[in-house]
Parts: C-alpha cells; sequence; structure tokens
C-alpha cells in the first residue's frame, strides 16, 4: 500500500502541532487592492469578448445573420459553432452541451455566437448587431411536469436522465409497526452562488499550437480539459493559470469551462490575447445555480418516539443539460436521512430535464434541499408525537451504539452527533432569550446533519491530490499544490501544514495558486476536500523531501538520521533540543552540495465500494457532524425573518486554523440564512427576473446573526492531522434550523424555501394579523396576498 | 462621437488630468486609464460597494459617478488608503488582524468605507453595522468585518 494511503500515520494527539492563528498569506496584497483578479489584468493588443445569447428557453434556431456585426469598427471576430475545431462539447460528464447552440436552443443564455472587439463598448454593440431568429418551442418549466407524459421534450430520449436510489430494509413491514405517519411535499428553490467577482477570464494564445488561460476558477483541470477538446489539443498544449478567485462556492466550479473555452476559441482563431469577464447580470442570467427541488417524504414514527420507516422522492431540476447534476444528485440521494437511526428506508432522486436555468455545484451539493425537508419532517413528526423536537431527535440520532448510515456504512466512533445536538442547546441555554418587540414572534429551530467527507463514491476516481515542495537555499519554501484558494483558506491551510512539517514559521512558507503546468491533475476543490487533499499531498511531498534532507542535517548535528526531527526553524536531534542547526543552514549545505531540494507528493482516498441500484455500500471516506441551532424574531404582520442568532457546533476533527475554520463557518451560516430567508430566483418561463442585488437579495451586514462556534476535536478525519472538511458542513444545517425556528416562531408548518415574506403571509391564511382584511370585498387586492 | 472631456482629480494626493468620453464612468477612469485596479466591479449598479472610492472624502460607489462630474475633486482609492510613510491604514490592518478577509474582492470597498466610517468616530455596533450595510460581502458573513471596525477605532460599545 502506498504510503499515502490509509491513516496518515501522523503523531498521536499528544504531539500534533499547535492549531495556526497566523494572518492569512493573501490578506495583506487583498486588503491594499493590490491583489490582481482576471479583470485587473490586461495585455496590448488584447480584445475583449461578449456572448451572444438565446432569449428564449426553447426554441429552433432559423437564422443568425451576422454580417452586419462583422462589419462594425473595431470588431476583430465573430464566431459561430462552424468556427470550432475541435469538438464543439462543453460538458463535464455527460456530451450533451454544446459550446455553441447549432440549430436548437435548450434555455435561456444558450450561447449562439461570440464576439471579439477592441473595446468593450464595440463588443456590446457587435452583440447588439447579430441578427437572432428564432422559432419558439414548446418548453417545460417543472421538474415533475417534465416527467407527465407528454410533456415537451428537452432532448431526445426523454426529461429523465437517471434516478438515484437508497433501498434498506422492508419498509411496507415497519409501516405498520408506525403510530404516527407524516406526508408532506417540499418546494425548495433555488440559489444564485453571487461570488462577488464574477466569472472571467483571459486566454493568451501562441499561434495555434497552443493556449494560455488565466481564470477565476475552481477547478483549473476541468478548464484545462474543456479548451483542449473544444480546440482539439492536447491537454499539454493547454495550461491554466488559476488567478485569485473573488469567491466560488461551487459556482465556479464546472462553469468556468465554458467562458474559458469561448475566451480560447476567440485567441485561437485571432491570434490575441482575449479577455472574457461578465456583467454582473449575464453572470446571473447564465451560470449554474443550486438546484431546485421537489421532495416528497413520507415517514413514520412509533409510540416510543423512534423512527420506523422513512420514504423520500426528490425532483431535482437539472435544466436544459447535465453539468454536475448527476453528482449533485448522489449527495442528495444519501444525504436524504441525515443523522438518524431509520430501520427502513427508501430514497428515490430523479435527476430531470428541464428549460430552465442549469443547476450545478453550490456549497452543500443538494445535502442542503433535502436535509431542509429531513429536519422538517423531523420536527412536524416530533410534534404530532407530543416531543419536544430536540428530545426526538435524542431518540434517534446515530451514536456509538448505533451507528449504520442510511447507506448501510457503519461510521467509526466515536460518532459525535448525541454531542453535538447537546452542546448546541447547552451553549443556546447558557445566552440571554432573544429580545421581540411588538407584534414581533421568536422562534427556535435545530438542524442536525450528517456530512460525507470527500467526494462520493461516483467521484472517487477524481479524489487526488498533488503537491511540489521546493526548500530554498535560504530556508524558505516554496509549495505548489493543485487545489484552488477562492477566498476559503486553501493557502493558510497548507500554509500552515508545510510550516508544520518542515518545523519552519508560516511566513517562511509562499503557497502558489495553482498553474497546471506545475502540478499533476488534483481533481476538484470542491466537497470540503481542499484542506485535506492538498494537505495530505503536501505531507507526503515533506516526506519524501525529509529522505534528502535529514541525512544533511543528520551529519551537521553528528546525530543518525532517524533523529532527526524538524521544530522551531531548526533541525533537531530528538530528545535533545539544545543540539540544533538552524533549518537554513541545512538547506545552504544542500545547495551546496547540489543536492536536490524539491519533492513532489500525492494523495490518493482508499477506494471504496458502493452499489448504486441499492444505494448501499461507502459512499464516502469519512464522516462529519454539525448542529445549528437558530434564533429567528419573525413579524408575523410584514412576513419579515431576523436571524437573531445561530449557534454552531462543528465535528470538526482537528482545528488547523483557527481563524480559517471560523471564517467559514461564519460564511456558511449568513449564505445558508440568505438562502432560507431572502435569496428567491424568480425564473419565468426558463428567464431569471431578477438578475442583479438590487432584485436578488443578499444579507448585509445589518442582517448578520450573533454566532457562537463550538468545535469540537478528537474523531479524527483523514485529513492533515486528523482533520475534517468544513467548507460545506457550515451551511447545511442553517438552513434546516431556520426554517424549523420560524415554524416554531409562528405555530406552523412552511413547505417551501426561501421564506420570502410572501410565503410567510400566505402560509399563515387566517392567523395573518390582518386575514380579515381580505374578507371584505372592498379591500380586495389591498396589503397581503 | 462626443467629444472627450478633460478631468482634473487629486488623486490619491497627487495631481493627475485625464481626456475621457462624456459618458465614461469614474470607476473605469480609476481602473484603466489610472490604471488604479485596486477598486473593483462586482455590479456596475451600485448595489455591491465593492468600486467604492472616496470622493471629496465621502464614500461613493464610483461605477454610479460619471467621471466628468468629478473634475477638480479629490478622489482617494483604496491604493491611496496607505499613509505617506507607507504604513497601512488602521481599517486594513484590522481587517487582516481579525479575520476579515477572504476572497478579497469586496475588500478594497470595505476599506475605503470603514476608513470613512473610522473618520467620523462611529462608536456602536448596530450604526457600524447600518454604515457598512452597502458593501456586500458572500465570504465572511460579516462578523469578522464589524470586528475590525470596532478594532479600527470604534469606541468600544457602551463607551458613549
Ligand atoms: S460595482 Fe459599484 S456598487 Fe457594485
Ligand atoms: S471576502 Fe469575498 S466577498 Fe468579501
Amino acid at each position: 500500500m502506498a504510503p499515502s494511503e490509509g491513516a496518515p500515520g501522523l503523531p498521536r494527539a499528544e504531539a500534533l502541532p499547535p492549531t495556526g492563528h497566523h494572518p492569512r498569506p493573501d490578506a495583506w496584497g487583498k486588503v491594499l487592492g493590490q491583489t490582481r483578479y482576471v479583470g485587473d489584468l490586461s495585455l496590448p493588443g488584447m480584445l475583449h469578448a461578449a456572448l451572444v445569447t438565446s432569449n428564449r428557453a426553447s426554441a429552433r434556431v432559423r437564422a443568425l445573420e451576422l454580417s452586419a456585426a462583422r462589419s462594425l469598427p473595431e470588431v476583430v471576430a465573430v464566431l459561430t459553432a462552424a468556427d470550432v475545431p475541435g469538438a464543439n462539447s462543453v460538458g463535464v460528464i455527460f456530451p450533451d452541451q454544446p459550446l455553441l447552440a447549432v440549430d436548437r436552443v435548450r434555455m435561456v443564455g444558450e450561447r449562439l455566437a461570440l464576439v471579439a472587439a477592441r473595446s468593450r463598448e464595440a463588443a456590446a454593440a457587435a452583440v447588439g448587431a447579430v441578427r437572432v431568429e428564432l422559432d419558439p418551442l414548446p418548453s417545460v418549466h417543472d421538474p415533475v411536469a417534465a416527467l407527465a407524459p407528454g410533456a415537451p421534450l428537452v432532448h431526445e430520449g426523454g426529461n429523465l436522465i437517471r434516478t438515484f436510489q437508497v433501498v434498506r430494509g422492508d419498509v411496507a413491514r415497519h409501516f405498520r409497526r408506525a403510530t404516527v405517519v407524516f406526508e408532506a411535499e417540499y418546494r425548495i428553490g433555488g440559489q444564485e452562488h453571487a461570488y462577488l467577482e464574477p466569472q472571467g477570464c483571459l486566454a493568451v494564445p501562441e499561434g495555434r499550437q497552443r493556449v494560455t488561460v488565466y481564470a477565476s476558477c475552481q477547478c483549473p483541470f476541468y478548464v484545462q480539459q474543456a479548451v483542449a477538446r473544444v480546440l482539439g489539443l492536447s491537454l499539454a498544449a493547454v495550461r491554466v493559470i488559476q488567478t485569485p478567485t473573488g469567491g466560488g462556492f461551487g459556482g465556479k466550479e464546472d462553469y468556468p469551462s465554458e467562458p474559458a473555452a469561448c475566451a480560447a476559441l476567440l485567441a485561437w482563431h485571432t491570434g490575441l490575447p482575449v479577455r472574457l469577464v461578465y456583467s454582473r447580470e449575464t453572470d446571473m442570467q447564465l451560470s449554474s445555480k443550486r438546484h431546485a427541488m421537489v421532495v416528497r417524504h413520507r415517514w413514520g414514527a412509533n409510540g416510543a418516539g423512534k423512527l420506523c420507516f422513512a420514504e423520500v422522492e426528490t425532483f431535482m431540476d437539472a435544466g436544459a443539460y447535465v453539468g454536475l447534476s448527476t453528482v449533485v444528485a448522489e449527495r442528495a440521494n444519501v444525504s436524504a436521512i441525515g443523522p438518524y437511526h431509520v430501520p427502513a428506508v427508501r430514497v428515490r432522486t430523479h435527476v430531470v430535464y428541464t428549460n430552465n436555468l442549469f443547476g450545478g455545484a453550490f456549497r452543500g451539493f443538494g445535502a442542503p434541499q433535502v436535509s431542509v425537508a429531513g429536519e422538517a419532517t423531523m420536527d412536524a413528526l416530533a410534534r404530532r408525537l407530543g416531543l419536544d423536537p430536540v428530545e426526538f431527535r435524542r431518540r434517534n440520532v446515530l451514536d456509538d451504539r448505533r451507528r449504520t448510515t442510511c447507506t448501510g456504512t457503519r461510521l467509526e466512533r466515536p460518532v459525535l452527533a448525541r454531542q453535538c445536538l447537546e452542546r448546541a442547546v447547552e451553549l443556546a441555554a447558557t445566552t440571554p432569550p432573544v429580545a421581540a418587540g411588538r407584534g414581533e414572534k421568536v422562534g427556535t429551530g435545530v438542524g442536525l446533519v450528517l456530512y460525507g467527507c470527500n467526494l462520493h463514491h461516483g467521484g472517487q476516481r477524481l479524489d487526488r491530490s498533488s503537491a511540489v515542495v521546493i526548500l530554498q537555499p535560504d530556508g524558505s519554501v516554496v509549495v505548489r499544490v493543485g487545489l484552488t484558494e477562492m477566498g476559503q483558506g486553501l493557502l493558510v491551510a497548507v500554509q500552515t501544514v508545510a510550516a508544520q512539517a518542515l518545523g519552519v514559521p508560516p511566513e517562511a512558507v509562499e503557497v502558489c495558486l495553482p498553474d497546471t503546468s506545475t502540478v499533476a491533475d488534483s481533481g476538484p476543490t470542491v466537497a470540503s476536500r481542499g484542506a485535506l487533499a492538498a494537505g495530505r499531498a503536501v505531507l507526503d511531498a515533506v516526506r519524501r523531501l525529509r529522505r534528502r534532507l535529514d541525512p544533511v542535517a543528520a551529519e551537521l548535528l553528528h546525530c543518525p538520521p532517524r533523529q532527526v526531527e524538524l521544530l522551531g526553524g531548526h533541525a533537531r536531534v530528538r530528545g535533545e533540543p539544545e543540539r540544533a542547526v538552524p533549518i537554513a543552514q541545512v538547506a545552504a549545505e544542500m545547495a551546496a552540495r547540489r543536492i536536490e531540494a524539491i519533492a513532489t507528493g500525492w494523495y490518493r482516498s482508499r477506494p471504496r465500494r458502493f452499489d448504486a441500484a441499492s444505494g448501499q455500500g461507502g459512499a464516502y471516506d469519512f464522516y462529519a457532524v454539525a448542529c445549528h441551532l437558530a434564533q429567528v424574531v419573525v413579524d408575523a404582520e410584514l412576513g419579515l425573518v431576523r436571524v437573531a442568532r445561530v449557534v454552531a457546533v462543528h465535528d470538526v476533527g482537528r482545528v488547523l486554523h483557527r481563524p480559517a475554520l471560523e471564517g467559514q463557518i461564519h460564511g456558511g451560516i449568513v449564505q445558508g440564512m440568505g438562502w432560507a430567508t431572502s435569496e428567491r430566483l424568480a425564473v419565468r418561463e426558463g428567464r431569471l427576473e431578477n438578475p442583479s442585488f438590487t432584485d436578488y437579495v443578499i444579507p448585509t451586514a445589518s442582517d448578520a446573526p450573533v454566532v457562537e462556534i463550538e468545535a469540537i476535536e478528537g474523531a479524527a478525519g483523514r485529513g492533515p492531522w486528523g482533520s475534517k472538511g468544513i467548507g460545506e458542513p457550515s451551511l447545511i444545517p442553517t438552513p434546516a434550523a431556520v426554517r424549523n425556528a420560524v415554524c416554531d416562531a409562528l405555530g406552523i408548518e412552511l413547505f417551501e424555501l426561501p421564506l420570502v415574506p410572501p410565503v410567510i403571509v400566505a402560509a399563515l391564511g387566517q392567523r395573518h394579523p390582518f386575514a380579515w382584511l381580505r374578507e371584505q370585498p372592498a379591500d380586495e387586492g389591498v396589503g397581503v396576498r | 462621437m462626443a467629444e472627450p472631456v478633460r478631468v482634473r482629480l487629486r488623486l490619491n494626493g497627487e495631481l493627475r488630468e485625464f481626456s475621457v468620453p462624456p459618458g465614461r464612468r469614474l470607476l473605469d477612469l480609476l481602473r484603466e486609464d489610472a490604471g488604479l485596479t485596486g477598486t473593483k466591479e462586482g455590479c456596475g449598479a451600485g448595489e455591491c460597494g465593492a468600486c467604492t472610492v472616496l470622493l471629496n472624502g465621502r464614500p461613493v460607489t464610483s461605477c454610479l459617478v460619471l467621471a466628468a462630474s468629478c473634475d477638480g475633486c479629490e478622489v482617494t482609492t483604496v491604493e491611496g488608503l496607505l499613509a505617506a510613510t507607507g504604513e497601512p491604514h488602521p481599517v486594513q490592518r484590522a481587517l487582516v488582524e481579525a479575520g476579515g478577509v477572504q476572497c478579497g474582492f469586496c475588500t478594497p470597498g470595505l476599506a475605503v468605507t470603514g476608513a470613512a466610517i473610522v473618520a467620523r468616530g462611529v462608536g456602536k455596533a448596530p450604526e457600524r453595522s447600518r454604515l457598512i450595510s452597502g458593501n456586500l460581502c458572500r465570504c465572511t458573513g460579516y462578523l469578522t468585518v464589524l470586528e475590525a471596525l470596532e478594532r479600527a477605532g470604534g469606541a468600544p460599545d457602551g463607551a458613549e
């Protein structure tokens, strides 16, 4: 077995290096305005790109008249599908999506032509001068309706892309044991990532043989593959360099391959550098979204307050192209039951084509939607059993005794779900209750989730990572990894791990953003795996570097190489700290003797088995649990929700860098809260009607709740020093907790998300303070609806 | 084509003169004509605050300001927050130390608005939240940003 597999083989708990607290290496450049994002880069002769897109959700392309655009001043190229030298295809998994439409469009925003011009203004003018004639075709905009017989077909071959399942136990038998059965249909809306930096890239050609793409992205290797495919080049001829990336959240996972392929195609044809930076409106209309889902439940519990069975049927709106939808569905499918012991489970997750905006990766990757539904049903059952929601969870939560998940996986001990729940309740009890104003109601809700760390079994071939460590002659260190920094703190996490492994101060370590020509394909920076996968690869590289470093240090220290330890900036003799030489001296000695001071490292997760038909097996490498407890204040009259406080308890394995961990939890909570309360995608006939921050409302500083965090260490994950990922678990429980808190405040049940005012007012019905207004015909149409 | 307009600015303390089309936004003048790319464009619609600069000492969203209307004005961008000694502004230091910087795209705007808030000497937390609420940040959830504002000069709560 390769050394990078299995348990990291790291020091015992008492020997663990301390948690990092130092400022992130990327902070100063950013705060001083010196960090160069892709929109800040320009080159002599650079052209500006723009896209001609469809304004209809489903149509046949009758004509595309380009000559007027081509004859405009400053316009250098106008290209269509006929100009693609390689494959006209940008699908990550399925080849169902063209880079440029040929004769048919299936969604609003589908690309029809590309423009490159000497100025942004000229590019915009050229887009306006292209005459597009579309013959409308029938379209379908709801994933349930899309499966009905006779529904318009988005692609030939039917609208059902795939169904995933979990089959465990005998539902019919356990149904008979239930004394309470709850059935519901939840309609969960999508979400816009709203990273502050819009999508952007810059393609620099060298003839038609090779191209370099600078891109704001999460997954440079996906971009490399898409560009190579579209241009018909080898992977080696396409170099992708990640530029500092202003937020991703999944929105820069698969999608950046599309603009990058557009810019690269224009660069290939014109021989000039081409930059494509989206406006906010274009970004919101064209880029992927969190999937809207319809989740149907039938769950039952017995008189002792124990869950008997759970049936879940989910319809996922994939939009017009698969993108990553099937992968998202895999996580949604196995996350549908949560951290509970249920004897009989039947989950079906249908991935369905519609003519809506296309769904893609978004922090949580399908788990937030099904967790909202699962935690809502838990509350509903508790209520029907006359139990407190926390007590009902206590009776059903997985723990060290009952630790088999719905996929038949026995969790490793200790299982901290119960501890997370209890600690959240305790912490909430120590703080003074939230004060309500006149007409306001206060409520509390819990969201408890089980998170499968790293990629699902279906994506495990991508679960690998590459690193390079170079010891400079002055003792400073260059680290290259294949995973990206997009704000989440990968650089500081990798810096911390490398510094601790080499015994140098963090400031001595420079971590570079990925460049596909310097590290091997490391898969995507997703699934909360960045610090884990990059960190493990760095540890492997340090281990290999020490095969050459330790003998040199040993000679300087006059000790056997295996007694060398690296700590506090020195190579020391183990157990004799006074016998030490600075690492800089060892590095200088290595340079003087021309000893190779560079090493590569590799990580891959352990292979697992999983049966897709039954959904049983090793869905994930290991697991983390998290509990959020939200306290909300609801103005029942206006239907306005304010999240006052969130207590977040997380099973993190080990904290690598405290501020980075807390920053992720803060951001996840507020992003989850926004989705639960105000972020509504107004999609009509497949068109986004609110593609701006004016109309799509994300939280501001005034909305930020008080957040209390407790990170529980000790249940080791497989990241460096036993750490687990935090990026996604930081968000997933919040929307569920907020939804449950709103229901608690109002004493009603809500089956929609987001809980924007009209949803709450409508759900209140007769209980709305002004319900009587509706009964007076003269006042019809006034006020509430 | 309309005649270019002459715009004279005291830009980060330096007298500069530009000739721009009448419709040019101050944001584009700064980023493209003056080469000051620290100021970011997050929305182009006055909603996100990433493009915030100080115009005669007051924070404005430069995507909504016509360059031509700024003739004779003093403009400070994030690059100009550094003191003449090269020392960063206390707000910049506080953002770094409080962990208020993640992806960094909102950060220049936050630093500029934050500098204006500190200059006004606002002490109470709700007031600070309100004043910074024109700057959107999708990464931090604002908690460390608010802490940074407090550290940088807002008097501790209750001190007023
Ligand atoms: S770019 Fe000016 S406010 Fe967003
Ligand atoms: S740090 Fe990313 S938007 Fe604020």
